[in-house]
């Protein structure tokens, strides 16, 4: 039988206590998650039903954001051209963190149809931590639906980590990317 | 001394209480919006959890003046709130709760929140505090017009004063004794609260969200309970001003629920104006009803 | 201690002719001179003033007469306070002038011929020290971008001089020949309204409200930077003072419109007040130019002046008297900061300019509590007295005006923010990056003391409410503002069991330091944010690498401005034809009087003799 008489409360570590805010904030932050949609690809087509009253994703406190500074999730549906994935870059490096990325429909997985093309990536993890896939081409509404709730669970259990994974392997995204782009930012012809 | 600082602790009160009122009205309307368009909606208190979610998110800064300009906003309307009475007896500074001090002191918020804006030096954010400016010239002329034919026919300036001259029966609720006015008010506050058709300065697809483009984080949270207590003051102002203000808190509640719930569901079957729209529209019916009513009420005298 | 007013005259012209001796030998030392003349000219009158020391007694000037009044004295202790506060930016502008010897003489002679309007108590004298002002700051003004400003600056003052003389002969025809200012109050009838009308008029062309104010956004805009904050804090209000003798001091002219219980005459003032207000909000909301902008809001300024003065009730006189101070202390404040601005940037276009904050903070803090206090809104001396306005409009009922000063004065958040936005904060463009530093701490000093100012007449205006009051009484007018405790008592409605409107001025200071300091309790306690660089922001995925395409400054208020740019041109129109038609008028006479024939001018001298001898046998 446990003793019902007061013990001292053991005082937290900075680190304890820190992990306990963490856990709060993982809380709010799984229930508001506020999306920045890169609709390059035929994928976004499956987003409209998701918002509205077919699938309703509001109900799990998501909704639409205008910048990539309010966003929380950056949807990338599609395949990825070059040119956009610089872009793309961009856009995620300028979300503030925790920050997290869903790739929709095939191609962000293995290039899906494009898979030989020359001018569209095939890997999207190369370039940018993913912490979900939705697969298909394209996927139904459901799996969509299923992918927000896979994230939800993987920030539930800390394992949507894919923002910390940006920082630590830092050198190798960037590898990657100057490999596939030779510079991230450009000057083209609209910017001398 | 210590009245004084109970004073600001209850002011403080005030505000807290309209933070947390505004929120869950905010997060009860989208439920409501979402029934009718048959969804089930976010949970009531999903706006508490987008509010905190931002506090917890790690921010980014554009310099000194960015983060300078979003205190000054929350503080001036954290002040402007300390004055606003909630019912008849529930004030903070009684006797202090002059029309003036909202309208004026609220321009303090604004102002901050728009230096703040251009200081991100994002072209979109001055674009949309342009337009933020431009509507608030618009609705604010007809709307004074209401409130100073209010502020002649009772006599005081005081927010209460013109709350217990309607409910002593001196006169009827302006909203009855001044329907003209009323029906201009209402624009007026569509627009004091960027419901659409006015919400010309947010337009995310077409501005990204103006002022707060470069926004995230702790700075985006604290302007989010900015624009909740923005909105509590101002339909709280609504309320005293027309529907007689409150005897008991009970009332206050219904009535300010009943307000915002109402013109959320008339924002939300209509489309967004060009900002000339918003100008011409306010300068046109609005300014000619409120001076039509204001030639009513004070030259002619006739009240019902 | 006791000093007659002529002295600080006197004083005051000693120390013109000093700074340009000293001038002649070192520009810099000359411009000095006029730093200590103003500053001692102030401390002085502001000192004897407050202890009741002036005398108006005179040794010197034996023919001219001096009469301390009060509220010749608050004008005086206004003026020479913004000459003090300008005088530190004269060293620092001196270089920029073809003649600095003759401009820091000129700076102290307009102060003289300021104090002697105020405290001259025969009118003929007035209107000498009235000219004097007008032709002394009329050199100062050639002195910096344009010429022609000063012509037009003559030609309206020269009209508005003329109707001051013509309204003083009046007055001393129909006071059986005396030239005493208590002359204004006692005319009667028909000359009544003519004086009353001149007097106006004289007033307008002074403050420079419509529909004579084409003369001050260009006198504004062209003359040198410390100029021009002079005229707007300084000699416009001039122009206030005339119009108090004749607003105020003649009482109400015409008869009663029942309906509102006005008088005609200060109906029209008031209407034409709020047509002042009207236009330079629409002009300023458009101008590119920041002094031109603040030009225009001083205009609209001046029409709140005219507005509180023509309610002819307590609230409406003094909020009158409380917007000069509130206006002469930030728009002096503003004007400075932006010569200072203008100073290191080398323009005052805005379109130019961008992210001057980065480089002078400062100089910055100071435009915005300026342009708070402009705004009028509160804890800043602005709000004070558009409070007092608005209580004194509603009080009267009266729409129009009502709406007027509402647009005004929302219109003027617009208006100011333009100058922050576009000119201090946006974008830092690449070439102000390494030439723009922070001005000189002798530039600084007078805008801090001015801003400082600007929070203390919103935070406490009991001390010059109580010489409003003092003024009131001086003037034996029957007006009162009562302060209860630290609150100011707005109007009293008669309705019974309404107390009269409080407004707490440091109160509402105090619960907004509360909000703000719970604001940054809030701020300090979350997680710190990241510094990223201005160019660091949301272009939707594109790479902007330009600061200009980035930086938000040409047509501001674009959509607003093109719903009345149309009618923008109405009263230069109707000058340049009033212009035409005169130029017309002197070329029809010219061809009969002037021609190259003998026999038709010696006709006309003939005739003209006729006509002389005839009137006179008749």
């Amino acid at each position: 039988m446990e003793s019902t008489k007061y013990t001292q409360p053991v005082a937290l570590s900075k680190k304890q206590v820190d992990r306990k805010w963490w856990e709060i904030g993982d809380f709010f932050r799984r229930n508001s998650l506020w999306m920045l949609m890169y609709c390059t690809g035929c994928c976004a087509i499956e987003l409209p039903p998701a918002m509205t009253s077919a699938y309703d994703m509001e109900r799990l406190g998501m909704g639409p954001m205008a910048t990539p500074r309010q966003a929380d999730v950056l949807l990338v549906t599609g395949y990825l051209s070059l040119k956009t994935l610089r872009r793309l870059i961009y856009t995620y490096e300028q979300m503030s963190e925790p920050k997290y990325v869903v790739g929709f429909g095939s191609c962000t997985i293995n290039g899906g149809i494009y898979h030989d093309s020359h001018a569209v990536i095939n890997q999207l993890d190369q370039y940018i931590p993913v912490d979900s896939y939705v697969a298909g081409c394209m996927p139904n509404t459901e799996a969509v639906m299923n992918g927000f709730v896979d994230l939800i669970e993987l920030i539930k259990n800390k394992k949507a980590n894919g923002w910390k994974n940006y920082h630590t392997n830092n050198a190798w995204y960037k590898k990657n990317q100057i490999d596939a782009l030779g510079e991230v930012r450009i000057k083209d012809e609209f910017h001398q | 001394m210590i009245e004084i600082l109970m004073n600001i602790g209850f002011g403080l009160g005030v505000a807290t209480f309209g933070f947390v009122l505004q929120t869950a009205m905010g997060g009860i309307n989208r439920k409501i919006a979402a029934r009718l368009q048959k969804r089930r909606g976010p949970k009531w208190y999903q706006e508490f959890i987008d509010i905190f979610k931002l506090l917890s998110k790690r921010a980014t800064s554009h310099g000194w003046i960015f983060d300078f300009g979003v205190i000054m906003a929350l503080g001036g309307i954290i002040g402007t709130a300390m004055f606003m009475p909630i019912t008849s007896s529930i004030v903070a500074f009684e006797g202090y709760d002059n029309f003036f001090i909202f309208v004026y002191l609220i321009a303090v918020g604004m102002l901050g929140m728009a230096m703040s804006a251009s200081g991100s030096g994002n072209p979109l954010a001055s674009i949309g505090v342009m337009r933020a400016l431009t509507t608030m010239l618009a609705y604010e002329v007809p709307f004074m017009v209401v409130v100073m034919t209010i502020i002649k026919l009772t006599g005081t300036s005081s927010l209460t004063g013109i709350a217990v001259a309607q409910q002593t029966g001196d006169f009827n609720w302006f909203m009855i004794a001044l329907p003209l006015g009323f029906i201009v008010a209402v624009m007026s506050l569509m627009g004091m609260l960027g419901k659409k058709p006015f919400e010309t300065y947010i337009a995310p697809a077409e501005i990204a969200s103006g002022p707060m483009v470069e926004y995230g984080g702790k700075q985006l949270g604290m302007l989010f309970i900015m624009h909740e207590i923005t909105i509590f003051i101002e339909v709280s102002l609504f309320v005293h001003l027309f529907l007689g203000g409150a005897e008991t808190i009970i009332m206050f509640l219904i009535k300010y629920f009943i307000v915002y719930a109402v013109l959320n569901l008339v924002s939300n079957v209509l489309g967004r104006f060009k900002i000339d729209q918003v100008v011409t529209f306010f300068f046109k019916w609005p300014l000619f009803f409120a001076v039509v009513q204001a030639m009513i009420a004070i030259h002619l005298g006739w009240v019902i | 201690m006791e000093l007659s007013i002529e002295i600080f005259i006197l004083a005051t012209l000693a120390f013109g002719l000093m700074a340009y001796v000293i001038g002649r030998l070192h520009k810099q030392l000359g411009s000095i001179m006029t730093i200590l003349g103003s500053l001692t000219i102030f401390g002085g009158i502001a000192y004897l003033g407050f202890t009741g020391g002036l005398t108006g007694e005179t040794a010197y000037l034996t023919f001219t007469q001096f009469e301390i009044s009060e509220f010749g004295l608050f004008f005086a202790i206004i003026v020479s306070f913004v000459f003090a506060m300008v005088s530190f930016f004269n060293p620092f502008f001196i270089k920029q002038y073809k003649y600095p010897a003759l401009y820091s003489m000129l700076f102290m002679f307009s102060l003289a011929g300021a104090i002697g309007v105020f405290f001259s108590s025969n009118l003929l004298y007035l209107f000498f020290f009235f000219e004097f002002v007008v032709w002394t700051s009329l050199f100062l003004i050639p002195m910096g971008r344009s010429k022609k400003a000063a012509s037009w600056y003559y030609g309206f003052s020269a009209a508005g001089s003329f109707m001051l003389l013509f309204a003083i002969l009046m007055i001393y025809n129909a006071n059986n020949g005396s030239f005493h200012i208590s002359g204004i109050g006692s005319v009667t009838g028909t000359t009544q309204i003519i004086v009353f009308i001149f007097m106006s008029g004289a007033a307008f062309t002074k403050l420079g409200a419509f529909p004579l104010h084409i003369w001050l956004p260009k006198v504004l805009t062209n003359a040198p930077d410390p100029v021009s904050a002079v005229f707007s804090g300084g000699l416009e209000k001039l122009g206030a003072f005339v119009a108090l003798l004749a607003i105020v001091n003649m009482g109400g002219i015409g008869f009663i419109i029942p309906s509102i219980d006005m008088y005609f005459g200060q109906m029209i003032i008031a209407t034409l007040g709020a047509l002042t207000i009207v236009f330079g909000t629409l002009m300023a909301i458009r101008q590119d130019d920041a002094k031109k902008l603040l030009a225009y809001s001083s205009m609209s300024n001046g029409g709140y002046i005219l507005v509180g003065f023509s309610m002819l009730t307590s609230q409406g006189v003094a909020g009158g008297l409380y917007h000069i101070v509130a206006h002469a202390i930030a728009s002096t404040a503003a004007f400075l900061a932006i010569a200072a601005v203008a100073r290191v940037a080398g323009t005052t276009k805005m379109k130019e300019l961008g992210g001057i904050i980065h480089k002078m903070p400062v100089t910055y803090m100071v435009y915005l509590i300026a342009i708070i206090s402009m705004a009028g809104i509160p804890p800043m001396g602005g709000f004070i007295s558009k409070w007092m306005i608005f209580q004194a409009v509603i009080d009267k009922g009266m729409i129009f005006i009502a709406i007027a000063t509402v647009f005004g004065s929302i219109g003027s958040f617009l208006y100011v923010f333009r100058p922050l936005a576009a000119l201090f904060l946006g974008q830092e463009l690449p070439q102000f990056k390494k030439t723009v530093k922070e001005a000189p701490f002798f530039m600084l000093l007078p805008m801090i003391i001015l801003s400082l100012l600007s929070v203390y007449t919103g935070v406490l205006p009991g001390v010059i409410i109580d010489f409003i009051n003092k003024i009131f009484v001086d003037m034996q007018l029957n007006y009162n503002i009562v302060m209860n405790g630290f609150a100011i008592e707005g109007y009293t409605s008669g309705i019974e069991g309404v107390g009269p409107s409080l407004l707490n001025p440091l109160l509402i200071a105090c619960v907004f330091g509360v909000g703000v300091f719970v604001a940054f309790l809030i701020f300090i306690v979350l997680k710190k944010s990241k510094k990223i660089d201005l160019m660091d922001t949301y272009t939707a995925g594109n790479f902007v690498y330009t600061e200009e395409h980035l930086h938000y400054s040409v047509d501001f208020y674009a959509p607003l401005e093109r719903l009345y740019e149309k009618y923008i041109h109405i009263m230069k129109n109707f000058y340049k034809s009033l212009a035409n038609k005169v130029r017309e008028f002197g070329a029809f006479m010219k061809y009969f009087f002037f021609t190259n024939k003998p026999e038709i001018t010696v006709f006309w001298i003939v005739a003209l003799m006729v006509f002389l001898l005839w009137g006179d046998v008749l």
